[in-house]
């Protein structure tokens, strides 16, 4: 690696420097408390995924240029040049670590190993060696966000068809629209995935409630988030901030998306709207009455999949559970209990690689299959599409015979009138 | 030998003292005025009154006690055991009424707060041969870990013998007449500190704990200052 490379790499270093990730860096003991948080070390066994490990990863570097020790005695920490071999190192690290944050609970400090990965993600992009798909997919959503006009009207197409299939889970008046689009004054704007299983059954749920809701343009998903670059985080935030801002609703509901929710939730600062979770949105409109369940539908019993960057890392736990007390009489509870909950293995990325993470994937997450098996469920509802394709994955994989569901989904389809 | 003497009872005390001091408030005051992070770090669910709980989770390690049930029976002896030691030191300057609420003969713990400590040390660094944590561990992480076991042995001997031992040649007023000498910046070296059968004990619990104070700033040793941010950092505003 030539000195230039370095240097701007270590300048990408630098920018991901705050208070707390300078807590992080400095504080560690390596008391190996966090041995057994993760999912892919307690499935897999291999040193190098223990969430210390991958800490130390980009300690090391931080040791070698970052501490006045790196020049004097870089042996006591064993400070680490950055090379070629480092970069792919930090790749082995970031992309094997979900961002599950599970770690961050068994540390007596409290250390963030996502943090800690997201500057091994940003030193992986300005190395060039990140997953080129993520940036791709990126760049995609940001180039919407720039030129919304050349995609709005196959868009609004696409929508049109969908709408037959909303009336047919939910029959609305003559001349309301199922899905209403670009509505200013919306109350409520309903941030979807690319995809009809993201837009009916919510679109649904929401005539259900006879809520005044509006759906986006954009999608919820954040490649940026995924990839660790956070001027394409920030872009692909605002597309929405700007939109919701526009149309002047008073709430933006992000669909089962994890990341999506918990980037729109946690960094797009004070605005004029609140930012919920579809989960919290239908736990509302069932507390108030706006809408009904048929308990008998679900056959079975029924387990529910906290997705990581919703429950622990956004706090939505009792949600869930409350709608599934309208849902059926027979739901199970994983253990151990949403804080401490395995993480499917799909998150921080791994999903959206397809293919080329599956078989990484399918043997770091045999503790997930193990746990959602413990629960005798039949069916395993979750609210996150990272974690409905991972589980769905593993319910194959691992040949569980279960059925995997979406939260909203099982509403919509227990609507009653 | 006798400069050698001096300069570990002296000088380098001044100088590790300065460094301990002046070392660690820099490197805080760097961190501290680092920009805040944007977004919560918050673990949930939610605990609440939030500070309460980041002084609990801070000081009593819930989460070692769950995971690691042995290595908490040894962090709790080891973190209690070092701050009554460093309270006991105090005695050694001069009375404290405060102190002697329970009355006792000085040094605090009749021996055994050493004793316990020295074994907590032995087991943190053992269990360091062991993998995984083996595989985690740096040399620092053994370096400050035998520097504390030295420190803690040297010194407990010095207790030991005069308490377990009847050794009387090196007495707590000898200590008061050091250190206090030291402290009004006037040194004093009494004959029996540098002279008696255990001098060498003092010389070398002097040096290894210099040595640690010299470190103190630049390891991972600063957690002591830094876990109670990092936790309220968990435990969210």
């Amino acid at each position: 690696m030539d000195q230039k490379t370095r240097d701007d790499l270590l300048d990408l270093f630098q920018s991901k420097l705050n208070e707390a990730m300078r807590f992080y860096l400095e504080t560690c003991t390596r008391c190996g408390v966090c041995t057994e948080a993760c999912h892919v070390y307690a499935s897999m066994g291999q040193v190098r995924y223990i969430a210390a490990y991958r800490g130390e990863i980009v300690r090391r570097l931080y040791k070698k240029y970052f501490k006045g020790r790196g020049k004097f005695w870089p042996s006591v920490g064993e400070a680490k040049e950055l090379t070629e071999m480092a970069v792919e190192e930090l790749f082995d690290a970031a992309y094997s670590c979900t961002g599950c944050r599970r770690c961050m609970v068994y540390c007596p400090f409290g250390i963030d190993t996502q943090m800690l990965m997201s500057i091994a993600k940003l030193l992986l992009i300005g190395a060039g060696s990140e997953p080129e798909i993520l940036t791709m997919l990126a760049d995609t959503s940001v180039e919407k966000g720039k030129s919304l006009d050349l995609f709005k009207e196959g868009f609004l197409g696409g929508i049109k068809r969908l709408e037959t299939e909303v009336v047919a889970k939910w029959k609305l008046e003559a001349g309301e629209s199922a899905i209403p689009v670009d509505k200013e004054g919306a109350d409520l704007l309903y941030v979807a995935l690319a995809g009809a299983h993201s837009i009916i059954p919510a679109a649904a749920v929401f005539n259900a409630a006879g809520e005044n809701w509006t759906l986006s343009f954009f999608e919820a998903v954040n490649f940026g988030a995924f990839v660790g670059d956070p001027t394409k985080t920030k872009l692909i935030l605002d597309r929405i901030v700007n939109e919701a801002k526009r149309l002047k609703v008073k709430e933006v509901c992000v669909c089962e998306c994890g990341t999506a929710y918990r980037v729109m939730k946690q960094l797009s600062g004070k605005q004029p709207f609140k930012v919920v979770s579809i989960t919290e949105v239908h736990a509302r409109y069932l507390r108030e009455g706006r809408i009904k369940l048929d308990k008998t539908r679900l056959k079975g019993a029924v387990t529910y999949h906290d997705p990581c960057q919703i429950a622990r890392n956004a706090g939505v736990i009792d949600e869930p559970r409350y709608i599934l007390q309208h849902l059926t009489d027979d739901f199970r509870e994983m253990t151990p209990e949403p804080k401490y909950n395995w993480c499917c293995g799909g998150g921080g990325g791994l999903v959206a690689l397809g293919e080329d993470t599956l078989d990484f994937r399918m043997k770091s997450s045999r503790v997930k299959a193990d746990q959602v098996k413990d629960s005798g469920a039949a069916i395993l509802a979750t609210a996150c599409e990272n974690c409905h394709t991972q589980l769905s994955n593993l319910n194959d994989h691992y040949k569980m015979g279960m059925q995997v569901e979406f939260l909203s989904s099982l509403v919509a389809e227990a609507l009653v009138r | 030998m006798d400069t050698v003497i001096y300069f570990i009872l002296v000088p380098m005390v001044y100088l590790a003292f300065a460094v301990f001091f002046i070392g660690t408030a820099v490197r805080l005051v760097k961190i501290f005025r680092e920009p805040k992070h944007p977004a919560t770090l918050q673990v949930y669910p939610e605990k609440n009154p939030k500070w309460l709980w980041a002084l609990h989770d801070t000081f009593l390690f819930p989460t070692v006690r769950r995971h690691k049930p042995v290595l908490w029976v040894f962090l709790m002896l080891f973190h209690i055991g070092l701050l009554l030691l460093i309270i006991g030191h105090l005695e050694l300057f001069a009375e404290f009424e405060i102190i002697q609420v329970i009355p006792h003969e000085i040094f605090l713990g009749q021996g055994y707060l050493g004793l316990l400590l020295a074994l907590a040390l032995l087991y943190f660094l053992f269990r360091r041969f062991v993998s995984p944590v083996r595989d985690l561990s740096v040399p620092e992480d053994y370096y400050l870990l035998i520097l504390l076991f030295l420190i803690v042995i040297f010194g407990s001997e010095m207790d030991w013998a005069r308490r377990w031992y009847g050794y009387g040649e090196l007495t707590v007023e000898d200590y008061r007449e050091y250190l206090m000498s030291l402290l009004y910046l006037q040194p004093y070296l009494p004959d029996a500190v540098t002279g008696s059968g255990h001098s060498f004990m003092l010389v070398l619990h002097v040096f290894f704990a210099n040595l640690f104070l010299l470190l103190f700033p630049f390891s991972q040793s600063m957690h002591s200052f830094l876990s109670l941010p990092m936790n309220k950092l968990r435990i969210g505003k």
